[in-house]
């Protein structure tokens, strides 16, 4: 009796182990296929990028460029001044994406660790913000940066609100990763004679740096990928960024398909060589700081 | 040593420094919330009623402006429609997108960092090059997409140049572009205790009532999370317009941020922007109210019955 027993619950465990294999075959070969789906809207643009004018427009097109014409973006260079253009895009990004990271950590450091009056009030003002889209303020703010402080055709306006916390999400984020952090180690700190800058320098910072990285490639991401307020804030061709180059470059071309692919593909290239550099520690930080979600 | 007596007026110094220090560390935030957030909610509230062309004291106009956006104005309706449908279908099909790939990729499958990293990737190109790149595989002539659709014997479809067809084609970028909550939801699933799964696999649970009743259940606050942030993210939509479309063709893909931007920015109607930017944020306000409201039925938080 419990022989028999024993060896049916075998043969369910194997048909089980069985059919979990097969459905793991199963959901590697979906995720094949999606990710190529995914990837081959970039190889087609990228590969187009690399065509003759006669090509591109060829029917039925052809996955592969006939001859690799990587001259095709010396030419779309003296057009379209990618570098000057990534410059101008490194200049806002840079100081903001610092700017951000600094500040978030800042306040939420002072919000995982610190108690004081009116916690509960700042917090929720900060939750409210974080529903706020930013085209709803944008005509106000518009009006105070260059009617207030005169700073039509700046960058300031772009990079000077990174100096007020780097938004809510990223606050919250660095907070939430703050309290994973057994409170013992700044109370030892602290006993130590330690104040809280540099507990927060010598013990939260070093400890939090996955976060930080989250942070910094998260307020990358957004301001990569803005266009609206550089197009309200920027107005003359020198101070022109990526985004706004590329909206007038193919604007002005039309059709030219060729050229607006191989700057399409430089755009591309800068956000891809940072995440590379970031993946590793990006994907952990956003695991263990969505693991407290 | 201390003295007796003493310990209370060490604590309430050592929390005025704490309550000091945390003042001084939430400056930037809260000067950032004030000046940048709050005063030009305040502001937008208060233009909203003035006309100004930028120049010149504004007129006090009363509750024209919003008349006039309500009545006559030959796009403001249309730019509501198109806002939400959008929006919709975007956050409808990036949702389902991402959670598929997510339960996939949670799967113990070889190299999941690299499909992961794969899934991801669109989400850091920056929004305009996407829209101007998928802009040609659209192309009514010679895109890809036509060519794939010559193969299935369907007409040829002009996409976005199309007024038919202009948001679901810009939605389907957004839902290419929504690699930021498979990783969410991956971190999510990851965190789905495994006992439960097992405890449901000992009852003779199958894989699909494993997931109805164990993963989604264990899910929904970082559903209900992804969702609200999809939502407002893809209500505030403007890029494809700005770069490729100008709101058309016709008003088809007259978005409101769009339409807020042209008429500030292009016709200098500072005050007329304003109400469109008060009306789009009580439409923000009503969806996201919407979605809070209803989370209370079916967000359930671990070890609370519905806290």
């Amino acid at each position: 009796m419990s022989k028999a027993g024993s060896h049916t619950g075998l043969n369910l465990y194997r048909s089980r182990r069985r059919i979990g294999r097969v459905a793991s075959t199963l959901s590697l070969i979906a995720v094949i296929l999606l990710a190529v789906i995914v990837m081959f809207p970039i190889w087609w643009i990228f590969r187009s990028s690399l065509m003759t004018n006669a090509e591109i427009y060829a029917w039925p097109p052809a996955l592969l460029p006939d001859r690799w014409l990587f001259s095709n973006y010396g030419e779309t260079l003296e057009n379209f001044p990618f570098w000057r253009y990534f410059g101008n895009t490194m200049k806002i990004i840079a100081p903001s994406v610092i700017f951000g990271t600094a500040t978030a950590t800042l306040c939420g450091y002072a919000f995982a660790r610190l108690r004081f009056r009116g916690k509960k009030f700042f917090f929720s003002l900060c939750v409210g913000s974080m529903l706020l889209p930013t085209m709803v303020t944008l005509v106000p703010l518009y009006i105070m940066w260059t009617r207030g402080f005169g700073l039509a055709d700046s960058y300031l306006p772009l990079i000077l609100p990174f100096l007020c916390g780097g938004g809510a999400f990223n606050i919250f984020l660095i907070r939430q990763f703050v309290s994973t952090i057994p409170r013992e180690l700044d109370e030892a700190a602290f006993i130590d004679g330690a104040g809280h800058l540099r507990i927060l320098f010598h013990i939260i910072v070093p400890a939090i740096k996955p976060a930080m990285v989250v942070v910094a490639l998260l307020l990358f991401i957004m301001l990569w990928n803005d266009l609206l307020q550089q197009i309200v804030y920027i107005n003359s061709t020198e101070k022109f960024t990526i985004a706004i180059g590329l909206t007038q470059f193919k604007g002005s071309l039309g059709s030219d398909w060729v050229m607006i692919m191989c700057a399409t593909c430089m755009s591309f290239l800068p956000g891809i060589i940072f995440y590379l550099i970031g993946q590793k520690q990006f994907v952990e930080g956003i695991v263990l700081t969505g693991m407290k979600n | 040593m201390l003295s007796i007596g003493k310990p209370d007026r060490i604590r309430s110094k050592l929390a005025f420094q704490e309550t000091r220090t945390a003042y001084l560390f939430l400056i930037p935030a809260f000067v950032g919330l004030i000046v940048l957030t709050y005063l030009p909610l305040v502001a937008i509230f208060v233009l909203s009623f003035f006309k100004w062309k930028g120049a010149g004291t504004p007129i006090f106009v009363g509750w024209d402006n919003y008349v006039r956006l309500f009545t006559t104005d030959p796009y403001f309706i249309d730019s509501i429609k198109v806002t939400c449908y959008f929006s919709v279908v975007a956050v409808v099909g990036s949702m389902l997108y991402s959670l598929i790939i997510a339960l996939l990729l949670n799967r113990k499958i070889p190299g999941r960092g690299f499909f992961r990293a794969v899934f991801y990737l669109p989400y850091i190109l920056p929004a305009v090059a996407v829209y101007i790149g998928w802009a040609w595989l659209y192309e009514s002539n010679f895109g890809l997409f036509n060519y794939a659709l010559s193969k299935l014997g369907v007409d040829k479809v002009n996409f976005i140049a199309d007024p038919n067809y202009v948001v679901p084609s810009l939605a389907l970028i957004a839902v290419w572009l929504s690699g930021n909550l498979i990783v969410i939801f991956l971190a999510g699933l990851q965190n789905v205790p495994r006992v439960y799964h097992e405890a449901a696999e000992i009852d003779g649970a199958n894989v699909w009532r494993r997931f109805v009743h164990v993963t989604l259940p264990c899910m929904t606050p970082i559903i209900f999370y992804n969702l609200l942030m999809a939502l407002v993210t893809n209500l505030q939509i403007v890029t494809p317009a700005l770069a490729l479309t100008n709101g058309g063709p016709g008003n088809s893909s007259m978005f409101m941020t769009y339409l807020m931007y042209r008429s500030a920015f292009k016709s200098a109607n500072f005050g007329y922007a304003s109400t469109i930017s008060f009306v789009f944020f009580i439409i923000i306000a009503i969806f996201t109210g919407l979605v809070f409201a209803s989370s209370r039925k079916w967000v359930f938080y671990e070890g609370g019955d519905g806290k």
